[in-house]
């Protein structure tokens, strides 16, 4: 009843058109995130699931009801917005109970919903006052209050954390989490921070320019990017990509750039010749001082607490290295590299799309 | 290295303290001169005409300075004035309000076309308003003015007595030159209050499930209550000082039908000659003025 099903959604501003033929099964009771950089959508695009934008073409359908040119008020969604859009006039109370007024809900039953999103949100001590008297992460909860009071059937949340410092985006982060496993409600949740979709969404949806480059869960769409752009995207510090072209070896398909030569997985379905990039995460190349593998030199070392980050270059190449041993690694050391094979992914040079493992 | 003669030469010129630019002096100096000549001055020596006695015949003043404050209020044309002046305010000011309101409501909007119209909006209010009086007296013509012709069509009138020869009549023919005047200052106003509302509380509240109607009361009446409080104290007080149309179209008249306080104060000076009970009147104008803007800021919190 909560699903939302997107169909070839076209959004256009005069003659620039900036969503270029939308599909998107979001199911019930889902989580899913659309992440993507700056520009690419994700706003408009969940502007006209809440009716907030007109469709230029396809369709949107809510549960079974087609809402294209349904009124927001009628669509039982409710949505936080990236900048709160408080009702600057009334108290925390009087905001949280406004879909409610409009509904002529009983009293009793606005108090008791009001009350109990304040305690889920910790917002009791703020009810009476008003929004310029808060915080922003308080006023974010007050907009999140605002929100769940209401029962939709669905939610939407355009990057409700970015205003928020560090500490209080994790906290928030694991507080929307915790609500959704609690109310089960269908979400649809934008950012362009990689690290809130990858640990919030049951589905991560990936936007580049008004089209979707990709579809699937956090892990997967990690480990099996489908093309480049997605591969570099997520992960940081991000995928490593060496250019090149493949070739025949002495125990099968090799992988060649300069004079470095690299394994490829078994059944790649590289062909011999063809120009790749060749992409490996930098926890998938295992590090050491001596031994066998690619040399390469060290540049910079950044410790980050739980790993040591490690920047060198290879075969003319800047490359990153995640070390979990605590070795003594400077600048301009020798180290020895060993890609993991089974975690190496190529990516056609000119389509840059990814060439299927096997 | 400047030569010692020149500092010599600064040091001659150099002005007294209060009045370098580190002293509020000089800047405040202009304005309070110009309040203090056109303001204040009148002001007093109105207080000061005002405790005088006129004999008109004789054109001797005396010293009385009670005389004219207890004339004003056993006076019943200064009563009679007064529910004038009450009553033109209070109908001028609710249909500026409302048609004010109502048309920024309907001009604000980014579509093509809406800033011309915005621009035209505003075209009575560079006509003079005593230009206004005669135009509007013109169109009340019993026989051939447009507005009479289009009343007498609709059967609101009869050619018998025209618009401002009615008793109660001539009171709303003023008022109507006032609204197609003053109305565009209004639209002004709360345009500027309307565009620079933020727009996302609205979108907050159609999610929310407001109608239109709904958003207009809940959040743009009250997000606009500062502005329209102090429209109301502008106009308001602009309204009360109502002179020009009354003067040009009516003279007061029929009998003394629309004779506001200020007509009445300027009738006492120009025909009366009495100029120490006009000064009164006029003042007794000023205090009621003060007192009602005064409460009107205590009631509604209208902030500067
Ligand atoms: N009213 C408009 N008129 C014309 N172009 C618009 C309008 N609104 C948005 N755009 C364009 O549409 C594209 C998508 O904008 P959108 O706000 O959806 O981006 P976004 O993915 O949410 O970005 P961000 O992460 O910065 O919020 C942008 O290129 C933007 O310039
Ligand atoms: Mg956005």
């Amino acid at each position: 009843m909560g699903s939302v099903t997107i169909q070839n959604l076209v959004k256009r501003y005069g003659g620039l058109e900036v969503l270029h033929g939308i599909d998107l099964t979001v199911e019930d009771g889902k989580f899913v995130v659309l992440l993507g950089p700056s520009g690419c959508g994700k706003s408009t695009l969940l502007r006209m699931i809440a009716g907030l934008e007109t469709v230029s073409s396809g369709d949107i359908a809510i549960g079974e009801q087609r809402v294209n040119d349904m009124h927001p008020k009628d669509r039982n969604i409710a949505m936080v917005f990236q900048n709160y859009a408080l009702y600057a006039h009334m108290s925390v109370r009087e905001n949280m109970a406004f879909s409610m007024r409009l509904k002529k809900t009983a009293q009793a039953e606005v108090d008791e919903r009001v009350n109990w999103a304040a305690s889920i949100l910790s917002l009791e001590p703020y009810l009476d006052r008003f929004p310029k008297e808060l915080s922003g992460g308080q006023r974010q909860r007050v907009a999140m209050g605002r929100a769940i009071v209401r029962n939709p059937d669905v939610f939407l949340f355009d990057e409700p954390l970015s205003n928020l410092d560090a500490k209080l985006r994790v906290q928030m982060r694991k507080e929307i989490k915790e609500l959704h496993q609690r109310l089960k409600t269908t979400t649809v949740y934008v950012t362009h921070d990689q690290i809130e979709a990858m640990t919030m969404a049951d589905q991560v949806v990936i936007m580049r320019d008004g089209v979707i480059e990709q579809i699937g869960t956090p892990l997967d769409i990690y480990d099996n990017p489908d093309n480049l752009f997605v591969a570099q995207f997520i992960g940081s510090p991000g995928m490593n990509l060496l250019s090149g072209e493949i070739v025949q070896g002495a125990g099968g398909k090799m992988f060649q750039t300069g004079d470095v030569t690299c394994e490829l997985p078994q059944n790649s379905a590289a062909m011999v010749g063809q120009k790749v990039l060749y992409g490996i995460r930098p926890e998938h190349l295992q590090a050491s001082m001596q031994g066998s593998g690619l040399s390469a030199t060290v540049t910079v070392v950044e410790p980050t607490g739980p790993e040591i980050h490690l920047y060198a270059t290879l075969a003319g190449h800047e490359i990153c290295a995640i070390a979990h041993q605590r070795l003594d690694w400077k600048p301009d050391d020798e180290l020895k590299l060993n890609p993991m094979v089974d975690r190496v992914h190529l990516f056609d040079a000119e389509t840059k799309v990814a060439i299927p493992a096997g | 290295m400047r030569d010692p003669d020149s500092r010599a030469g600064n040091k001659l010129i150099r002005l007294p303290r209060w009045l370098t630019s580190e002293h509020p002096f000089p800047w405040l100096f202009p304005a309070s001169a110009m309040l203090i000549v056109f303001g204040l001055y009148p002001v007093l020596y109105s207080l000061w005409l005002s405790m005088f006695k006129r004999n008109p015949a004789t054109r001797i003043e005396t010293f009385r300075p009670s005389w004219n404050w207890s004339k004003v209020f056993a006076d019943d044309r200064v009563i009679d004035a007064v529910s004038v002046t009450l009553t033109y305010t209070f109908i001028a000011l609710t249909i500026q309000l409302v048609l004010g309101l109502g048309i920024a409501l309907l001009l604000d909007s980014d579509r093509k076309g809406f800033g011309l119209l915005r621009s035209l909006m505003i075209l009575p209010l560079v006509v003079p308003p005593a230009v206004t009086g005669m135009m509007f007296l013109l169109m009340y013509d019993g026989s051939f003015g447009v507005i009479s012709h289009m009343l007498y069509g609709l059967g609101l009138l009869s050619p018998s007595t025209p618009i401002l020869a009615g008793g109660t009549s001539a009171l709303w023919g003023v008022i109507i030159a006032d609204v197609w005047q003053w109305t565009p200052f209004m639209v002004l106003i709360m345009l500027a209050g309307l565009r620079a509302l933020p727009k996302d509380p609205f979108e907050a509240a159609a999610i929310d499930g407001a109608t239109d109607m709904q958003a207009f009361f809940r959040l743009t009446l009250p997000m606009m209550s500062k502005i329209i409080a102090l429209a109301v104290l502008i106009r308001g007080i602009d309204l009360f000082r109502i002179y020009d149309y009354i003067k040009v179209m009516t003279d007061s008249g029929p009998g003394t039908a629309t004779e506001t306080l200020t007509a009445y104060a300027g009738t006492i000076y120009f025909k009366n000659a009495d100029f120490p009970y006009a000064s009164t009147v006029a003042l007794f104008t000023l205090i009621l003025v003060v007192i009602i803007a005064n409460l009107f800021i205590k009631i509604f919190k209208v902030r500067f």
